[in-house]
């Protein structure tokens, strides 16, 4: 069945087919730490097509090479920035579920407030020193 | 022109990029009070060394580096020409003025978990700042697709951390910005690495000589989609926006308008690098038509986002989100333009028209909501709120601050004179001069429609409150230095307004056509 299609064609396929899993992924689920995953995912499905790419010549394109390092690199960054992001965001909830109980635990949850920034509720502003 | 400045230009557009990295690097290893030292006079010098290249591309020259000798398409060459120098510029000055603001209000620079709590100033603004600068201006002055994705990823990524800085109801604006930024630029890759495996290069100007050779004009236009799906999210065009809103209104006081202002410009200057300088429009007859309707697409949504974003704005009881829902509806007027850049005819003069229009009111733009949101921010850290209700009266306070703000609304309703207007009236002309009719009532209701808004979050201030507003200490003088900051930027609304004429010169250095 697939000897009508060449390495290169397979590993492009195979790909798009992880960038677009990435994306669907980022798009619908609400975990942050699944979708800060899901971002790596599309990340590397973009950076294999670049390696596919670069491997149909017979000697690889060193400029697509190049591109990919770079973009691993920046993966590397997104990726640590994201996971202090996250892990201060769940710490701050934490804090929060133990300093008032009662507080239902979906009530920050991403996306719900998005037309509103929640910098001024008074719970946030309580050890402001102004 | 004299060797010297030429020469000088050169070092310039180097000594832009590299200025402020070293800095911000440097800035790490000193504590906070030595940090606004170094910030304000790195500001200072990469002020100054914006100078010499403006001098130089005013005067008809494009001064070029390549970094190291290594010729294209390995070596990293920088080029600035009218695009470059332009946003070079605003970005200086805007840039200039908000490191004041920041070096003066201990506030502006966000809020640090520290052991008496939370306080105000945070030693991390400092290097993320400097490194966004660096990232802006490689964007600008950069020669190839390889350097406009890394500039826009030290831009991308030093912003989400500067949003962060803002406490933690900041964070998961920071976060979802993050998302949709990191996502941007992958697209934007993909986009590039789809070019180069088409033409070899990573070169502008060669890719831009090696498309015009290939026959097959899938793969570029494959690429062009990618990269404007991508720059859109960046640049929050309409039904992407909606990570802007969170992520500029929870942004600490010094750092929403470093946002609204410049972050916003570096997607717009690479998304018109893509679309006029390395792809070439006049490909084949079917590449053509599809680019057309991909400009119409864009046009379309810059309508929506004109009318859909003023709307929203009017709807705000809070400062900050109603000047962030401004910035919505203002990127609307830049993709509004795009019908007519690549219209059918060719008409480069039309191109030419609706260009500097695009320019013009993202230049305006950049200094008008910068010193709007440098207000907002003052406001709300005085006044613990930036809920228009509750700053009733607070312009008796501060009427200098509330002139400026009117100033920078002048700029941002279009009113003469202004970049805001200039832009506005050329984007007319050129859509007159195509015939494009329904573009002049996008315009004139987008101008009543931001008439509206900033009239109805400015002028409660000027209104007699009732009871006295809690804010009844006085005005220390650091926030007198902080008005001052933004009465400059109100008043640079209105002195580029007069510019408008030198612009359209200087952007013809070194177009694309």
């Amino acid at each position: 069945m697939l000897t009508g299609l060449d390495t290169i064609t397979w590993y492009l396929m195979i790909a798009a087919a992880v960038t677009v899993f990435g994306m669907v992924r980022l798009l619908l689920v609400r975990d942050l730490l699944a979708r800060l995953i899901a971002l790596d995912v599309t990340g590397i499905g973009v950076l294999l097509t670049l390696v596919a790419l670069a491997a149909r010549s017979q000697a690889p394109d060193a400029v697509l090479q190049a591109l990919v390092i770079t973009g691993l690199v920046i993966a590397v960054a997104f990726t640590g920035l994201g996971a202090v992001l996250i892990r201060r965001i769940e710490g701050a909830r934490d804090d929060d579920d133990a300093a008032v109980p009662d507080r239902a635990p979906d009530e920050q949850t991403p996306g719900a407030d998005s037309e509103q920034d929640h910098g001024l509720s008074p719970h946030d502003q309580g050890g402001d020193p102004q | 022109m004299i060797p010297v400045w030429s020469a000088l230009a050169e070092f310039s557009l180097g000594a832009v990029v590299l200025a402020p990295l070293l800095a911000a690097a440097v800035s790490m290893l000193v504590p906070l009070p030595a940090r606004r030292v170094l910030g304000a006079a790195v500001g200072l010098l990469v002020a100054g060394l914006v100078v010499p290249l403006v001098v130089s591309v005013s005067a008809g020259e494009v001064p070029e580096l390549v970094l190291g000798g290594f010729e294209a398409p390995v070596g990293i060459h920088l080029r600035a020409d009218g695009l470059g120098a332009v946003f070079l510029a605003v970005t200086a000055l805007v840039g200039l003025v908000l490191t004041g603001y920041a070096a003066v209000l201990p506030a502006a620079e966000g809020r640090c978990a520290g052991p008496k709590g939370w306080q105000q100033g945070h030693p991390g603004f400092w290097p993320l700042w400097l490194g966004c600068w660096s990232g802006l201006n490689a964007v600008v002055v950069s020669g190839d697709l390889f350097n406009l994705y890394v500039g826009l990823e030290l831009v991308g990524l030093t912003a989400v951390a500067l949003v962060a800085l803002g406490g933690r109801g900041s964070w998961e604006a920071a976060l979802r910005y993050l998302f949709v930024a990191v996502l941007g630029s992958l697209l934007f890759l993909a986009g590039v690495g789809l070019l180069v495996s088409v033409t070899g290069t990573l070169d502008i100007a060669q890719t831009r000589e090696a498309l015009a050779e290939v026959a097959d004009p899938e793969a570029p236009l494959l690429a062009l989609v990618l990269m404007t799906l991508g720059l859109g999210m960046k640049a929050a065009l309409l039904p992407m926006h909606r990570w802007l809103v969170p992520a500029h209104s929870s942004a600490p006081s010094g750092v929403s308008p470093i946002l609204s202002g410049l972050v916003i410009k570096a997607a717009l200057v690479v998304l018109l690098r893509a679309w006029l300088w390395a792809v070439p429009l006049s490909g084949g007859a079917q590449s053509h038509a599809a680019v057309q309707w991909l400009a119409w697409l864009l046009g379309a949504l810059g309508a929506a986002a004109v009318l859909g974003g003023s709307v929203l704005a009017l709807r705000q009881t809070r400062l900050k989100p109603l000047v962030a829902y401004s910035t919505v509806a203002q990127i609307g007027y830049w993709f509004l333009a795009f019908p007519l850049l690549v219209s059918a005819e060719h008409d480069d003069a039309l191109a030419a028209g609706a260009y500097g229009a695009v320019i013009a009111l993202a230049a305006g733009h950049a200094i008008a909501k910068a010193g709007l949101f440098a207000a907002a921010g003052l406001l709300k850290d005085r006044y613990g709120t930036d809920e228009i209700a509750a700053l009733r009266g607070a312009g008796a306070h501060h009427p200098a601050l509330i002139l400026a703000m009117g100033l920078c609304a002048v700029g941002l309703i279009g009113l003469p004179v202004s970049l805001g207007f200039t832009g506005k009236w050329q984007l007319a002309t050129a859509a007159i001069g195509a015939g494009q009719w329904w573009l002049i009532v996008v315009l004139a209701a987008g101008t009543l429609l931001a008439a509206g808004y900033l009239l109805r979050g400015i002028a409660p201030l000027l209104l007699q409150s009732e009871d006295e507003p809690a804010a009844a200490k006085p005005v220390s003088v650091r926030e007198r230095l902080g008005e001052s900051a933004v009465m400059l930027l109100g008043l640079a609304t209105i002195g580029t307004g007069l510019l408008g004429a030198w612009l359209g010169d200087l952007l013809g250095v070194g177009a694309w056509w």
